[in-house]
């Protein structure tokens, strides 16, 4: 019964990852400059606010922006925070020189 | 007309004969004073003569004189005309060597410019940095401490230390691993060391993730989001995330998780939902009992053949451009089997709120825990804490060095409490350790602890913290002892004896 049982709860996780994984959109619109300026000025305002919600907010000086593409990623992972704020963040972080 | 004539001749030929018949008459006396005279006259002819002789010889000497200075004078003109001419020559040389350097410069100049405007841009530059690196990318982050731990009660002191680096690789746009290592050394000799967080995160789109491994257990905040020692206002944790944890730090599953702006900017909510394998109690305890220590790390999942099964949500009300502040407010759930057909329940809501200089958190969590025998293992705690930054204070009496000083400080204070039936004795640690006073006071069934803390904030992830702890046990309750006995003897205890601590540390995030 416990194996039964355990089969059933893999295969609900497996199918619920699969459900995801196609729902999932991979493509990305090619943002254009304008939109670009705008995540950074975005990142701009949200980079305080958002980082100082658990620790302070560390300079993009820090990092170069290869390490700020993965620190983003794990920080988008850590904070919930919604994808278009953590790519703003981001563009901020590294300076534009994406 | 002839009549005048004769008249003129007439008397010209008297005048003469009269001055003849005058010469005549007075010729002896006069031929002597002519002679004296004569004389005189040659003397002074002679005196002429000489004086003339001596201007003539003063002249040439004069003569000569010039003569010799006009061939100095002509001979430096000579040698002037020729310096001249050698200086001419030379600025003419110079000139065009000028000319030539000029024509140099100028071509370096245009070579420099030209060198200059086929640099790449920084954009161009990152761009061919990246390309250099490749997509594959490794970095480090994680932190270091050092402490140094007093506690009164058992008039203990000892430094500690503890590092943790987290390993972030990220092979593409919606893959990345992160590793999180920790050595800490324990009393005595000898290191220890874990792994606890070991993550694969799967980006599926903008408003999912995917998360597998073992993670910091989703439920509240403090886990997932206030663990690192730099992001830690405090040295300790408080009591409920802490020495009396009601629920596990960390578990090993599947968690789907993300976050979407609900409103205007700022405004957002995100959830997380989590498979794991759940809760586990003390196991070197031979039977369970109320108040028995969770595990820290949940491992494989070998007591229970149930998984635990949580839930987050969490919602930020406030929009950015509001003069409101920021909010987060969230509740939490995480059940599962502890043992076969035991089931924990635990519950959980938490908020924070930054606004200017003022930080505050706070969080209330609820066990309810199934018990082979008897009645359930009930626990609640809870922790509020606030903290100040004295950014931008300035005391007129104070210099501008000691202002600068007094601007980098955060005074803190923080409350903190678990209310649970009963304590295993056995459990209680008195050993000093990383972010752990050694107070046996934290082990109390109704522990209570007051914090205050001051941080001095180097750089935004260097700080040197310090911190008293109050231990304020409110009432006593059940001790269950085994001492390598099968089955416990059950005892009582009142309010343990207060306690106080002092813990300093250098934190630093990297």
């Amino acid at each position: 019964m416990n194996r039964s049982y355990l089969a059933k709860s893999v295969a609900r996780i497996l199918a619920l990852v699969t459900v995801c994984l196609m729902i999932s959109g991979t493509a990305m619109a090619q943002e254009s400059q304008e939109g670009k300026q705008k995540l950074f000025l975005d990142g701009a305002r949200l980079w305080p606010v958002y980082c100082s919600q658990c620790h302070n907010a560390r300079p993009g000086s820090e990092f170069s922006p290869a390490q700020w593409d993965l620190i983003m990623m794990h920080m988008r992972t850590q904070s919930n925070m919604p994808a278009k704020d953590a790519r703003a963040i981001k563009e901020y972080l590294k300076g534009g020189l994406e | 007309m002839a009549s005048t004539k004769a008249g003129v001749l007439a008397t010209i030929a008297l005048v003469a004969v009269v001055l003849g018949m005058v010469t005549v008459t007075a010729a002896p006396g006069a031929l002597a004073e002519d002679a004296e005279a004569q004389a005189k006259a040659l003397k002074q002819v002679e005196r002429e003569l000489r004086q003339l002789r001596a201007d003539r010889a003063r002249d040439r000497k004069l003569i000569e004189n010039l003569e010799r200075k006009l061939d100095e004078v002509q001979t430096l003109n000579h040698q002037v005309r020729t310096t001249n001419e050698q200086l001419q020559t030379t600025t003419q040389r110079l000139q065009a060597s000028n000319q030539q350097l000029q024509t140099k410069t100028d071509q370096e100049l245009k070579q420099i410019q030209a060198q200059v405007a086929e640099v790449p841009s920084q954009q161009q530059l990152a761009k061919a940095l990246s390309g250099y690196w490749g997509t594959h990318q490794f970095t480090l982050a994680g932190g270091a401490a050092g402490d140094f731990i007093y506690d009164h009660k058992l008039n203990q002191n000892t430094f500690s230390v503890d590092f943790e680096p987290i390993i972030l690789y990220r092979p593409n746009d919606w893959l990345a691993f992160e590793g999180t290592l920790e050595a800490s050394f324990d009393p005595g000799s000898g290191a220890s060391f874990d792994s606890p967080v070991d993550t694969a995160q799967i980006f599926l789109n903008d408003y999912m993730e995917a998360v597998v491994g073992i993670f910091d257990q989703p439920f509240g905040d403090f886990y997932e989001d206030q663990g690192p020692f730099w992001v830690n206002r405090f040295i300790t944790a408080p009591l409920p995330f802490g020495a009396a944890a009601l629920v596990p730090p960390t578990d090993i599953g599947m968690q789907l998780r993300g976050g979407v702006q609900w409103g205007q900017l700022g405004q957002d909510g995100d959830y997380t939902l989590w498979v794991a394998n759940g809760p586990s109690y003390d196991s070197s305890l031979p039977e369970p009992v109320v108040g028995q220590e969770l595990n820290s790390n949940t491992n494989i999942g070998s007591n229970t053949n149930g998984r635990a099964y949580g839930a987050r949500f969490r919602v930020y009300p406030f929009p950015l451009d509001s003069t409101l502040g920021r909010l987060e407010l969230g509740a939490s759930t995480y059940n599962g089997k502890w043992q076969n057909g035991l089931w924990l329940y635990t519950w959980g809501v938490d908020f924070a709120y930054h606004r200017g200089n003022l930080q505050t958190r706070g969080e209330f969590l609820s066990a309810y825990r199934q018990m082979p025998t008897g009645g359930p293992d009930n626990r609640q705690g809870w922790y509020l804490q606030a903290g100040y930054f004295l950014t931008g204070l300035r005391l007129p009496f104070l210099s501008r060095d000691l202002n600068s000083y007094l601007s980098r400080l955060e005074p803190l204070v923080r409350y903190s409490g678990v209310n649970q039936r009963a304590v295993v004795t056995d459990e209680i640690a008195t050993n000093p350790s990383f972010g752990f006073s050694g107070s046996p006071s934290i082990y109390a069934p109704h522990a209570r602890e007051v914090a205050l803390g001051l941080d001095y904030w180097i750089a935004p992830s260097i700080v040197w913290q310090t911190e008293f702890d109050l231990e304020l046990p409110r009432a006593g309750g059940t001790t269950y002892t085994f001492n390598g006995a099968s089955t416990p003897t059950v005892g009582s205890v009142g309010a343990t004896p207060n306690d106080r601590a002092i813990l300093t540390q250098l934190a630093i995030g990297f």
